[in-house]
């Protein structure tokens, strides 16, 4: 089961993501949260509430980074659990999407 | 000449009930189709044996896997996950054969056929918003050598004297990821009986009513509780173990593996309970 919460705080919109991240999220994703998101100038993706994000879901949100980046809106994913991190790690996702969208690997520099 | 748009406006239910037969041929079609290019005719090998199955969730999957025979008796291995399910996965997944072929005719290793089906690929991937995953390797029956190359795929199992575990690690960024890459290349020897299962992530994250994945714990369970069965058993085996695990649930993911085991049929030079990695 998956659900999101959208806050906007200023010119920071942060889209609280909860559950797993897989197909059933396409619609949500394409339809919703990406149009939502037309607009601003920050965005934060926090994955504190994802337990499972699979192939699909990693795809998604890739889109989603990607589109955001086009729009020159800057965008971090926040609060990955290791296990999720562990996969991002295999995938090389940090390479493809840029260090500076996951603020873990600057804490871990630090 | 009918101006009707049929699709949007079907007139009765008779004219909707044969756009739905039509759609069910259709994908019938398609699923014979993609059945036929991913059951690849099962190389013979000079020793041991080789097999891969693959079960779409939908109708048709994303899921590949292929053999491609080298010189010398030698076989190319690949196996692939395309982001998504059902019919555009599908889709990507004959784009993705096709690559694999072109490549393994070209290519002298699986990190050279993954930098050619990348180079093949990415722009492709990258404007329909895609990826897929590969693991490729060439296995020398001979020599007992598998080298291996990774395009950001789970690490295939290795099965040997009651003892599962991972590949040694290699990485790479999954096709479609970013351009002009170079995927390193690692091998490791084998002895006779081990066995190697390639897998995608259709396996390990299958889901019971309570939420709860496989895990490659229990797939690693399972392979040991089959050790010694020829290879067709051992991946029957590991079918049921998930179906049994996911019980009345949907299946959610394709999941298909191709499971590899050394013959015994020569001298063997080694007691090594581990792959002998070479790096």
């Amino acid at each position: 089961m998956f659900d999101y919460k959208m806050v906007r705080e200023g010119e920071l919109s942060t889209v609280f993501f909860k559950g797993d991240m897989d197909i059933e999220i396409t619609e949500v994703m394409e339809e919703e949260i990406l149009p939502g998101l037309q607009h601003v100038q920050q965005v934060e993706l926090n994955f504190a509430a994802v337990s499972f994000v699979d192939s699909t879901g990693i795809g998604l949100l890739m889109n989603l980074v990607q589109y955001l980046k086009e729009q020159e809106i800057s965008v971090t994913v926040t609060q990955l659990s290791e296990q999720i991190l562990e996969v991002f790690d295999l995938l090389q996702i940090p390479d493809i999407l840029g260090r500076e969208v996951f603020p873990i690997y600057s804490i871990e520099n630090d | 000449m009918n101006f009707r748009n049929r699709s949007s406006f079907p007139d009765d239910e008779g004219n909707l009930h044969d756009e739905i037969q039509t759609l069910k041929r259709e994908i019938n079609l398609a699923r014979n189709i993609q059945s036929k290019l991913l059951n690849a005719e099962v190389p013979k090998l000079s020793s041991g044996e080789v097999t891969g199955r693959s079960i779409p969730a939908r109708l048709i999957g994303g899921d590949y896997f292929d053999f491609y025979p080298l010189a010398n008796g030698k076989v190319r291995i690949v196996i692939g996950d395309v982001m998504g399910k059902g019919i555009p996965a599908a889709m990507l997944m004959i784009l993705t054969r096709g690559a694999f072929r072109s490549a393994a005719v070209s290519t002298t290793g699986p990190g050279e056929t993954l930098t050619a089906m990348n180079n093949a690929l990415y722009r492709d991937l990258r404007s329909l918003r895609s990826f897929v995953t590969v693991f490729c390797a060439d296995w020398d029956p001979e020599q007992r050598i598998l080298t291996f190359a990774n395009a950001g795929h789970p690490l295939p199992l290795f099965l040997g004297k009651s003892m599962v575990e991972e590949l040694p690690r290699v990485t790479g960024v999954m096709l479609g990821g970013l351009p002009n890459q170079t995927y390193q290349e690692k091998h490791v020897h084998l002895n006779a009986n081990q066995y190697i299962l390639f897998y995608t992530d259709g396996i390990v994250e299958a889901q019971n009513q309570a939420g709860e994945q496989f895990t490659i714990e229990r797939l690693k369970n399972t392979l040991l509780k089959n050790e010694g069965k020829d290879v067709g058993n051992v991946e029957t085996a590991v079918v049921d173990a998930v179906f049994d695990f996911i019980g009345d649930k949907t299946q959610k993911d394709d999941i298909t593996m191709v499971t590899l085991r050394v013959g015994e049929d020569r001298t063997d030079i080694s007691s090594f309970n581990a792959p002998m990695i070479y790096s």
